[in-house]
C-alpha cells in the first residue's frame, strides 16, 4: 500500500537539515512517497515513526510458504489492474472412511505438462473424523508417501500432534477454530507449520484471526468455508475485499475453500464451484477427487486466469508432430505466442494431414509483432533449428513460412539453405484447405530447384569491410532538389525533440525503396517531415538481416547529403547496421540516435552507443510490459548504470517509458505519466513512441488524443518523442508547450518557427 | 471490535430485458451487483440457461446426445425435446448451417424451420445467425419478420452489420438485439453507441461480448467481462449497461478436450464427461464474470449449471 507524502512528512524530524540531499523535509517524504528516494537516506526517522511507516508500507495481503508452494500475496481484486501473482492450488481429499489408497492412485494419475506448466494435485486434504490418534496418523501417512503437500483437517488436539509427528514439515494445520485456537496455535507453533483457521460464521474468523495474531501467529491461511456455496463465496469475497480495499489485514491471508464439502458426491457440481473459486479468491480448493475430465478444464482457467495481463502467455518452442506427423511430414513454422500456436495448432489438426508444428522463440509475439521487433528473423529460425537439432530428427525438407512474413523467405532460405522454404496462407483459417490440397507441394518443388540452381552458382563471399562495402555496395548519393532544407539543430537547446517516425520499413513503399535502393519515396517523406519541423528523423529499415550495414550506409547518406545533415535516429535490430550507419553519419546537428536498447535482450544497444559515442533510446521494459513503475525503474537504473560505466554521459541515455495503447490499456496511462515524472526528477531524458496511445483508433481522432497526451506528458517532463511530424495539431501542441515551459520566446508567430 | 463486513450495491445497474411472451417470458439482467453477490444486494433475476438446438444437430457424434434426441428429426422435434430438459429456460436455434461456406442451408428453409419451431415450444427463442456477415443480414431480417409478435432475441448485428441487421430486427420488427464484439470493451461500448444513434432502444439490447472455451486465451475473455461489469455498475456507463449472453457451446465443444477421442487420449478417459466437464466450467466461468444467460448443448451441463445457480442465488 502507497503512502501518501504528507502522511511519510507527518512522522518525520522536520529538521530541514538536507543531509539526505533534498532541500526541506516535506520534499524528502514526497520523494519517498513516490519510490524515488529510500526512507534509510533519512538517518534521523524515530524508531516509532519507522515502525509505523513499515507495518503501513507492509503488503495487505500476506504471502504464506507451504514447502515450495505459495498462497497468497495478492495486491488486486481483479487481473486487469494488475495482476493476480500466485495461483490458487488443489488438493483431494481422504479421510478415515474413503477407500484412501485407491483415491490417492487416482489422484497421483493427473499429472502432465501444458504450456511450460506442471499441472497436478498439489496437496492432499487429509480430513480426521474421530478421535483416534494413531488411525489418523496411519491415514496422514498414506497421504505423505505421495510426496505431496498436507492439509491436516483435524480440530482435536491429540490426533493433530500424532498426525504432525508423520506428516513433514510441509503442512498447513487447519485445525483452528473459536473453540481451540489457543490450544492449536501451541500445536502449530512448536511444529513450525501453517495454521488453519475456521469458524462458522465470518464474523468468529475475524475474531480469532485477532485472538492468534495477538498471540504472535501471523503465520495462517483462513478456511472460509461455509454451510452453503452461497455462504463460501460471500466469505471468500469479503475476506478478501475487506483486506484489500478496507485494508483491514486482519483477513490478509490466502484462503481454502472446501468445495468437496459443499457438493459431496457430486464431481460435476464440484467442477463448478470450482470454476468460481479459481475466479473468486480460493487460494487452495479441496476436491473430492481429480479426474481429467476435472482437470483438463480446471488447470486450463487457472492458467489463463493466473497469467499475467502484461507479459503474454509462451509455449515451448520445440517439434509439436500433429496427427501422427513423422521424420516424413513437412514442418510448418509460427511464433511461441500461446494464442497463435493454439489458433494454428487447431487449424492443423483440422485438416487431418501430418505435419510437424516448429514453434520459434518469438518473445511470446505473435507473428507480425514479432517480426517488426526483430524477435522473428532468419537468425532466431536458425537459432531454433540448431537447438532443436530440426535437421536430423524430420528428413523431409518442407519448410512452410506464415504468410504474413512472406518477404522473409529469402533470408530464411540463405540460412537454412538445404530446406525447401514455402509460403503459407496469410491466416490459419485457411490452413486446413492448403494442408488438404497439398498447396506446399508445388512450392517446394518449385524451392528445391531454385536451391539447385543457386547451389551451382554460388560461390563463397568474404565478408567485406564498412570501407569495402561503401566502395562496392553503396550507390553514390545524388542531391535533389526537395525545395526544404533542414534548419539545423543545437543538440544544447532544450526544445522538444521530435524524432520523424514516417521512415519505416511497416510502410510498404518504403520497404520497396530500400529493398530496391529507391531514393525518391524516401526523400519525399523525409522532405514532408523536415517541412513540418521534426527535429531528427527515424530510418528504420527493417531487420535487414543480409544486407543491413549497406543498407543503413546508404539511407544515412542519402537523407544527410540531401538534407544539410539531418539528424537521425537508426533503428534496425540489425546492430551491425547501426554501427556502419554511424560510421558514414555527421555530426553537426547532433549524434546520432540508437533507437533503441532494453533491458533484455536488446541490452547490448548501450554497449553500441557507447562504443560509438552516440545518443541511445532505453525501453524501460525487459520482456513484455514492465509491471509497474517499480520495475520500470529498476530497468531504468540498470541501464543507467551499465551506460554510465561505459563512459556515457547520463544525457545521452534517453529513456523510453513504453508508451501503451489507450483501447486495451486505459488504466495505464497515468503509469506511464508517472514514470516520464520519476525520469525528470531524477533528471534524464526521456522520449518514446508516444501515439502508439491512439493506435487503433478513428483517423480524426488521433491527433487530439495525441496533442493531449504530449501537453500532459511535457508537463511531467518527457524531453523528447518519436512522432509522426506531419501531424500539425500535435506540432503545434508541442510547439506552444515549449512557450509555457519558457524553452522558446513567445512571439505573435511562433507558431511559423 | 468484531467484524462488520462492508456490503453495498452499486449505484449502477444491469438493464433488464424481457425475453418471450406472457407467462413463459423471462427477464435477464436487472442487477446492481457482481454475479452471485447476494451479500451486497439480492438478485433479482438469476441467470439463465439456454438449451442450443442447431440446424445441424443431426452431425453430433456423442452418443448420449444422439440416445437423448433419438427419433428428432426436423428442428422442431429438438426444440420440443431441448424444451423438457429441466433447467432449460429458454431455447436458442442455431442457424450454423445457413453459412454459404458450410451446408449453406437457404433463408426460407431456415424461416420455415423456425415457424416449426415456434408452433410447438412456448419457451423463449433466442435466434442466432450463421456469422457469416452478409447470409446473416438477410438470415435474420427474414427470421425476425417470420417470428413477429414472439419477442425474441437475434444474435447478432456486429461493427460490419450493424446498420441492417439492427434496422430490420429491432426497428422493422421491434424483437431484441444481439450486440457482438470479440473481447474488445471499446468495441463493446462503440457498438452500443451506433446501435443507439440508429435509434434501437439500449433496453432492447443483449451484448455477446465474446468468449472462449476455458484454457483457450480465457484470460481475454475474463478481463473483458470484469471491465464490462465494473464499468456498468461502478462507473454507471449506461453504454455498457445491456444484459450478457454467452454462447458457451460454440466455444467448447470444438475444442481438443471434448474432441479427442478416447483412443486418441488415452489417459484422458471418457470423452463425453470430458465435454461435458468443459461445457460446465466454461459456463460458470462466464457466469462468475457477468454473463445473465447461458447457451448450452449437453443436457447434464444444463442440469449442473442450473444447480450452481439455484446454489449461489
Amino acid at each position: 500500500m502507497a503512502l501518501k507524502g504528507l502522511d511519510i512528512f507527518k512522522l518525520s524530524p522536520k529538521k530541514n537539515c538536507k543531509e539526505c540531499g533534498s532541500p526541506t523535509c516535506m520534499a524528502f517524504c514526497m520523494k519517498v512517497a513516490q519510490g524515488a528516494v529510500s526512507l534509510d537516506k533519512c538517518p534521523y526517522f524515530s524508531e516509532e515513526a519507522l515502525a509505523t511507516l513499515n507495518s503501513a508500507t507492509a503488503p495487505l495481503m500476506k504471502t504464506i510458504s507451504v514447502g515450495e508452494h505459495k498462497l497468497g500475496g495478492e495486491t488486486v481484486l481483479f487481473r486487469h489492474e494488475k495482476t493476480l501473482v500466485n495461483k490458487n492450488l488443489y488438493a483431494v481429499c481422504v479421510c478415515g472412511d474413503c477407500d484412501a489408497d485407491a483415491k490417492l492412485a487416482e489422484m497421483q494419475k493427473v499429472d502432465y505438462e501444458r504450456i511450460g506448466e506442471r499441472m497436478y494435485v498439489e496437496f492432499v486434504f487429509v480430513r480426521n473424523k474421530g478421535n483416534d490418534p494413531a488411525a489418523y496418523a496411519e491415514l496422514v501417512k498414506k497421504a505423505v508417501a505421495t510426496g505431496r503437500d498436507i492439509i491436516l483437517e483435524c480440530w482435536d488436539v491429540e490426533c493433530a500432534k500424532a498426525a504432525l509427528a508423520v506428516a513433514g514439515k510441509n503442512v498447513i494445520l487447519d485445525g483452528a477454530t473459536p473453540d481451540n485456537w489457543e490450544a492449536m496455535n501451541a500445536v502449530a507453533t512448536e511444529a513450525g507449520v501453517v495454521l488453519g483457521v475456521w469458524a462458522s460464521n465470518i464474523s468468529d474468523l475475524y475474531d480469532t484471526v485477532k485472538k492468534l495474531e495477538a498471540a504472535g501467529n501471523k503465520n495462517l491461511v483462513l478456511d472460509v468455508t461455509g454451510a452453503t456455496a452461497k455462504e463460501t463465496l460471500a466469505n471468500a469475497v469479503l475476506v478478501r475485499r475487506t483486506a484489500l480495499k478496507q485494508e483491514d489485514r486482519t483477513f490478509g491471508y490466502p484462503s481454502i475453500v472446501n468445495v468437496a464439502k459443499l457438493a459431496k458426491g457430486d464431481s460435476r457440481l464440484q467442477t463448478a464451484y470450482a470454476a468460481m473459486f479459481t475466479e473468486k479468491y480460493a487460494s487452495i480448493i479441496v476436491m473430492e477427487n481429480m479426474t481429467y475430465a476435472q482437470a483438463l478444464p480446471l488447470y486450463g482457467l487457472r492458467q489463463n486466469i493466473y497469467t499475467d495481463p502484461q507479459k503474454p502467455m509462451k509455449v515451448e518452442a520445440k517439434i509439436y508432430p500433429i496427427n501422427g506427423a513423422d521424420e516424413n511430414s513437412p514442418v510448418a513454422l509460427t511464433v511461441d505466442f500461446a494464442l497463435t500456436y493454439f489458433l494454428v495448432s487447431g487449424e492443423l489438426e483440422r485438416s487431418g494431414q501430418p505435419v510437424n508444428l516448429v514453434i520459434t522463440d518469438a518473445s511470446g509475439m505473435s507473428v507480425l509483432t514479432a517480426w517488426a521487433a526483430g524477435k522473428l528473423s532468419s537468425s532466431t529460425i536458425k537459432k531454433t533449428f540448431d537447438e532443436l537439432d530440426i535437421a536430423n530428427k524430420i528428413k523431409n525438407r518442407t519448410l512452410i513460412i506464415p504468410g504474413k512474413v512472406a518477404v522473409m523467405k529469402g533470408e530464411i532460405q540463405e540460412k537454412l539453405p538445404e530446406w525447401n522454404v514455402v509460403v503459407g496462407p496469410l491466416e490459419a483459417v485457411q490452413l486446413p484447405k492448403y494442408m488438404k490440397d497439398k498447396e506446399y507441394e508445388a512450392a517446394a518443388k518449385a524451392a528445391a530447384a531454385e536451391n539447385a540452381a543457386k547451389a551451382a552458382t554460388t560461390v563463397e563471399v568474404k565478408e567485406l569491410s564498412f570501407d569495402e562495402l561503401l566502395a562496392t555496395k553503396v550507390p553514390a548519393i545524388e542531391v535533389v532538389d526537395m525545395g526544404v532544407q533542414y534548419k539545423g539543430h543545437n543538440p544544447e537547446s532544450k526544445t522538444f525533440v521530435t524524432i520523424g517516425e514516417r521512415i519505416h520499413c511497416i510502410a510498404p513503399t518504403i520497404r520497396k525503396a530500400m529493398d530496391e535502393r529507391d531514393p525518391a519515396p524516401i526523400l519525399e517523406r523525409a522532405a514532408a517531415q523536415i517541412k513540418a519541423g521534426a527535429t531528427y528523423l527515424d530510418v528504420n529499415i527493417g531487420p535487414a538481416e543480409k544486407d543491413g550495414p549497406e543498407r543503413m550506409m546508404w539511407a544515412v547518406k542519402l537523407l544527410q547529403e540531401n538534407f544539410n545533415n539531418v539528424p537521425l535516429a537508426l533503428d534496425t535490430a540489425n546492430m551491425k547496421a547501426i554501427e556502419a550507419g554511424i560510421k558514414v553519419y555527421n555530426r553537426t546537428n547532433g549524434k546520432p540516435i540508437v533507437n533503441s536498447a532494453d533491458a533484455g535482450s536488446r541490452i547490448g544497444y548501450i554497449d553500441l552507443a557507447a562504443a560509438n559515442d552516440a545518443i541511445c533510446i532505453a525501453l524501460c521494459s525487459a520482456d513484455g510490459i514492465a509491471k509497474d513503475n517499480e520495475e520500470r525503474m529498476v530497468h531504468c537504473d540498470n541501464m543507467l548504470e551499465r551506460g554510465l560505466s561505459l563512459g556515457m554521459s547520463s544525457d545521452d541515455l534517453w529513456f523510453d517509458p513504453l508508451f501503451l495503447v489507450v483501447k486495451g490499456m486505459q488504466d495505464k496511462q497515468m503509469e506511464v505519466l508517472e514514470a516520464i515524472k520519476m525520469f525528470s526528477d531524477k533528471g534524464l531524458k526521456s522520449t518514446g513512441g508516444l501515439s502508439n496511445n491512439s493506435n487503433g483508433a478513428p483517423k480524426h481522432v488521433r491527433p487530439i488524443m495525441d496533442s493531449a497526451l504530449v501537453a500532459m506528458c511535457m508537463m511531467q517532463g518527457l524531453t523528447s518523442a518519436i512522432v509522426n511530424p506531419n501531424d500539425l495539431r500535435l506540432m503545434e501542441t508541442i510547439k506552444s508547450c515549449d512557450i509555457f515551459k519558457n524553452h522558446v520566446l513567445y512571439s505573435d508567430s511562433y507558431l511559423e518557427l | 471490535m468484531s467484524f462488520e463486513p462492508k456490503t453495498a450495491p452499486f449505484s449502477g445497474r444491469v438493464n433488464a430485458v424481457t425475453l418471450g411472451t406472457g407467462d413463459n417470458a423471462i427477464v435477464i439482467g436487472g442487477q446492481n451487483v457482481l454475479p452471485f453477490y447476494t451479500f451486497d444486494a439480492p438478485i433479482e433475476n438469476a441467470p439463465k440457461i439456454g438449451v442450443e438446438v442447431s440446424d445441424l444437430a443431426a452431425s453430433w457424434d456423442v452418443a448420449s446426445l444422439k440416445e437423448f434426441y433419438a427419433g428428432c428429426t426436423t428442428m422442431a422435434d429438438y426444440a420440443k425435446k431441448a424444451e423438457s430438459i429441466e433447467g432449460c429456460d429458454f431455447i436458442c436455434l442455431n442457424f450454423v448451417g445457413a453459412d454459404p461456406n458450410g451446408a449453406n442451408h437457404s433463408v426460407a428453409d431456415c424461416v420455415a424451420n423456425a415457424k416449426a419451431v415456434a408452433e410447438v415450444v412456448s419457451k423463449p427463442i433466442v435466434v442466432m445467425g450463421c456469422k457469416n456477415l452478409e447470409k446473416d443480414g438477410e438470415l435474420l431480417a427474414a427470421l425476425a419478420e417470420a417470428l413477429a409478435g414472439k419477442n425474441v432475441l437475434f444474435m447478432s448485428a456486429k461493427n460490419e452489420n450493424y446498420k441492417t441487421v439492427g434496422a430490420s430486427v429491432a426497428l422493422a420488427n421491434g424483437q431484441k438485439l444481439g450486440a457482438e464484439t470479440a473481447d474488445d470493451i471499446n468495441l463493446a461500448k462503440q457498438l452500443n453507441i451506433m446501435l443507439k444513434g440508429l435509434n434501437v432502444n439500449p433496453e432492447s439490447v443483449v451484448m455477446d461480448i465474446g468468449t472462449a472455451a476455458v484454457g483457450y486465451g480465457y484470460e481475454y475473455a475474463a478481463s473483458t467481462f470484469d471491465r464490462i461489469r465494473l464499468a456498468a455498475l461502478a462507473q454507471g456507463d449506461a453504454d455498457l449497461q445491456m444484459p450478457i449472453l454467452a454462447a458457451v457451446c460454440n466455444d467448447t465443444w470444438g475444442v481438443k478436450e471434448s474432441t479427442a477421442s478416447e483412443a486418441d487420449e488415452p489417459v484422458w478417459g471418457d470423452r463425453e464427461e470430458r465435454a461435458i466437464s468443459m461445457e460446465i466450467a466454461t459456463a460458470v466461468a462466464d457466469l462468475t464474470g457477468g454473463a445473465d444467460a447461458v447457451v448450452l448443448r449437453h443436457p447434464e451441463s444444463v442440469a449442473t449449471v442450473k444447480k450452481f445457480i439455484n446454489e449461489l442465488i
